[in-house]
């Protein structure tokens, strides 16, 4: 039985489960629960040219089936990364997808440059930031600017590179074409959805950064759904990103066509999860009488 | 670490919305400070684990005391003998016993009596400030009294028991008549534990802090939990829950 899944020139991963930019860290707490070799692939935390504080607490919140969090982006900054971090983290024989982020063009490109080392398979680019010059419009919103931003990066990187979309267009086929035009590999689909939380009682925001994003299986059904447009407009590869927390979510991803799922919240909750998941895929595969996990990519039968 | 079952053998109330339960469980030795991160329920809609203190820990048993504060410790309250929980645990840090003589001062307020608990317990001697709004919220007051080398402090708000007033009152008699040297072990309400630093340091005495804070992993991935240290950010979970009170940066968060 074949689980490979080629997602860009150079990057084939043994099997279609990834960790999540932001709920991994950098691979080290993981490490100590299981074999990372076992993964498809590992998407570290984003990384910014300099290292960032983050937003005020609380930074996290319950809500049914999932939860909203405002971390804002702290990380050790791309260089403390690549000299701290990667050695480690390239040892597990899995591929090393670097999620990184900018407030400019210049910002993006120049971080894109800088990660061009040896040890990171590929990078994931989030676009769901503010663009400073554009009067804080996330880049991702404007096909136009995207197409730009891909353009701008790709010029400066010989990694595959993989453009995490944000679900907050209304067209996000259209997005997903500017970003394939622009030169990425592949698409992330999607991210976090923006929403917040009231406390009734103190009549305050309970995040300290008073909005934030909402991930979990709370958001699957929706990110089922984006991965199912992105896929009939592009034909370069898909990543699911949005609440899959099973092998059956896995599989419905598949078949919307992703290549790869990346599992985030769900290893807040069970960080062993990932083995679990993997194993079932493999087991749905034989029991189907599958030869290889490509058989489900985008194998959905609509009426 | 590690993320094992466990079986509830009982699970009662102690004082007012504050549960003791007793697990069977399998957990690696823990150590007085540390927490679990517990799985409230299968299913998905209590989305995250919760954290909570050890409380004790026998051969194949722990013990945790929790207070109700929202859905998922309701849920954990609703759970009878024979249910079963997943526990990933041992986590964090633990409070340093005391050093070159120094007498302990355990304090204690709203759910922070756990892990000071579980170290008046384990070091047996020194002196405990348990706090509370009124004499039912303060739970296991027995168990505290039958800690023979350690003076129990009652204190609350109303005077039902003990004195009224602060914990961190007493603590400050403590630490002004004291003979020695003291370490100063806290958990409970940011207030009072940003006083007994305060208090600590205008004694000369050692404190340790055990924080709490929102947090979704419990693990140290998140960053959910980060909080400002002189040393830089630190996150509860992973760097703490224990923290050299002097090195907080009480006015940031």
């Amino acid at each position: 039985m074949n689980t490979s899944v080629r997602i860009a020139p150079g990057l084939v991963l043994k099997n279609p489960v990834l960790s999540a930019s932001g709920t991994f860290a950098y691979g080290e707490e993981f490490s100590r629960l299981f074999d990372l070799g076992l993964l498809g692939g590992i998407v570290t935390k984003g990384l910014s040219l300099d290292p960032k504080e983050g937003n005020p607490l609380p930074r996290v919140y319950e809500t049914p089936c999932g939860l909203i969090n405002a971390i804002g982006l702290e990380n050790i900054g791309a260089d403390a990364f690549i000299s701290g971090k990667l050695p480690e983290l390239r040892s597990f024989g899995t591929p090393v997808i670097v999620n990184f982020f900018g407030s400019s063009e210049e910002d993006y490109a120049l971080l894109a440059s800088r990660l061009d080392v040896n040890g990171i398979a590929a990078i994931e680019m989030n676009v769901s930031c503010p663009n400073v010059k554009q009067g804080g419009l996330e880049f991702g919103r404007d096909p136009e600017v995207l197409f730009r931003l891909t353009g701008a990066v790709r010029a400066r990187t010989g990694k595959p590179l993989i453009v995490k979309l944000t679900p907050m267009v209304s067209d996000i086929g259209a997005m997903a074409q500017a970003a394939r035009a622009g030169g990425a590999d592949a698409i992330t689909c999607a991210n976090t959805i923006p929403a917040m939380a009231i406390d009734e009682h103190t009549w305050r925001p309970v995040l300290g950064n008073v909005t934030g994003g909402l991930s979990g299986p709370a958001i699957k059904p929706v990110a089922l759904k984006l991965v199912w447009e992105v896929s009939k407009k592009v034909d370069i590869p898909i990543i699911a990103s949005g609440g899959a927390c099973t092998w059956n979510d896995c599989v419905q991803f598949l078949l919307a066509g992703a290549s790869a799922v990346e599992i985030g919240s769900a290893s807040l909750r069970d960080p062993l999860c990932f083995t679990d998941i993997i194993t079932g895929i493999e087991h749905y595969l034989e029991s189907r009488g599958l030869d290889s996990v490509t058989d489900l990519i985008g194998k959905l039968e609509t009426p | 670490m590690n993320d094992v079952q466990a079986v509830v053998k009982g699970n009662r109330a102690v004082a007012r919305d504050t549960f003791l339960m007793d697990l069977d469980c399998a957990l690696e030795p823990s150590l007085p400070g540390q927490f679990l991160m517990v799985k409230v329920s299968s299913a998905r809609e209590l989305f995250l684990r919760r954290p909570l203190a050890i409380l004790g820990q026998g051969e194949g048993t722990l013990e945790i005391l929790y207070k109700l504060k929202g859905e998922g410790t309701l849920e954990l309250s609703r759970k009878k003998p024979g249910d079963v929980l997943w526990v990933l645990g041992p986590l964090g840090n633990c409070f340093s016993p005391p050093q070159n003589g120094e007498s302990a001062l355990f304090v204690a307020g709203g759910t922070g009596l756990p892990p000071v608990l579980a170290l008046a317990s384990r070091i047996g001697s020194g002196a405990l400030v348990i706090g509370a709004r009124s004499k039912g919220d303060i739970p296991l007051l027995d168990r505290m009294n039958s800690l023979k080398g350690v003076a129990v402090y009652p204190v609350t708000e109303d005077g039902s028991l003990g004195r009224r007033g602060m914990a961190t009152d007493v603590l400050g008699e403590l630490l002004a008549g004291a003979a020695g040297p003291c370490a100063v072990y806290a958990c409970g309400p940011r207030g009072m534990l940003e006083k007994a630093c305060e208090l600590s340091g205008v004694a000369a005495a050692r404190c340790e802090v055990s924080l709490e804070e929102y947090m979704a992993c419990g693990f140290g991935v998140c960053s959910a939990c980060t909080v400002k240290t002189s040393a830089g950010p630190r996150r509860v979970c992973s760097n703490g829950p224990v923290f050299d009170a002097a090195t907080i940066a009480w006015g940031a968060r």
